[in-house]
């Protein structure tokens, strides 16, 4: 369980079978959107980005997986943030170097000190923009180290629990290989 | 003269053929793929690979010509 899970999301009951959860994040999205949201915590600013990633159905239950984040600069203050207008042509670069096709799945933004909800503001562009099934908003909180994570539900956002995985070749063992120990004669 | 250009929707990979006039403005081009899918145009920008594209900038002025790929990129506010 992720150590900055919410209250809420902490005593939601554990799944006793497999199931399909509504959102998976990559360790190297995970980590890029809490270093990003630590790094404007002294100055209390938000930060944001967008998901990159795909979308996959299974037996008929959609979910999404976040495999990346692209970012560029801010204009961001405590309460508020946006990508600068002269900003555009680095978010595109971000987005072309991931190295897979991708999909925006979905947006990330920090509220520094100010716990982890859905302002009007982020229901807004929630409604907005990503109003598809599998859009996905991560809030992260730096100061509380806090994260959640919502979708649009029937006209309004609702919570939805996520999991954190290790692509491949981000498992510290990828690439090695267990050998037999050669037993002395 | 005409230009066929393609838009895609970044949140969702869908794509729709746009029939341009040297004329017509980006900000017109996301008018249109914006109303296609309906969204809201001003929260949209549009991109010719790393470039961004202005708003007032004719289909000629931002030199957009037959068969280029254009995408349309969502531009959130967080509060």
């Amino acid at each position: 369980m992720h150590k900055w899970l919410i209250d809420q999301e902490r005593m939601r009951p554990s799944i006793a079978e497999p199931a399909i959860i509504p959102l998976y994040i990559s360790k190297i999205a995970e980590e890029k959107m809490r270093n990003h949201a630590l790094s404007k915590a002294h100055e209390k600013l938000e930060v944001m980005g967008l998901m990159l990633g795909q979308v996959f159905n299974h037996d008929g239950v959609e979910y999404t997986i976040v495999r990346d984040v692209a970012t560029t600069d801010l204009d961001a203050s405590s309460t508020r943030v946006r990508f600068r207008r002269d900003g555009f042509e680095k978010l595109f670069a971000s987005m072309d170097d991931v190295g897979f096709d991708h999909l925006v799945t979905g947006w990330y933004h920090s509220h520094p000190g100010h716990g982890i909800f859905m302002s009007p503001t982020d229901v807004d562009t929630q409604k907005g923009m990503f109003n598809s099934s599998f859009h996905r908003a991560v809030v992260i909180d730096p100061i509380s180290k806090e994260i959640g994570a919502y979708r649009l539900g029937s006209g309004d956002v609702e919570p939805v629990p996520f999991v954190i995985y290790w692509e491949e070749y981000q498992n510290p063992y990828f690439g090695t290989t267990v050998r037999k120990r050669k037993l002395a004669d | 003269m005409s230009v066929r250009v393609r838009v895609r929707n970044a949140e969702t990979g869908s794509t729709v053929d746009m029939e341009l006039e040297e004329e017509n403005t980006v900000q017109e081009i996301i008018e249109g793929a914006a109303g296609y899918w309906e969204k809201d145009a001003g929260a949209y920008v549009i991109r010719k690979g790393k470039k961004l594209l202005r708003g007032q900038q004719t289909v000629l002025g931002a030199s957009i010509t037959h068969s280029d790929d254009l995408e349309l990129i969502p531009d959130p506010e967080g509060g």
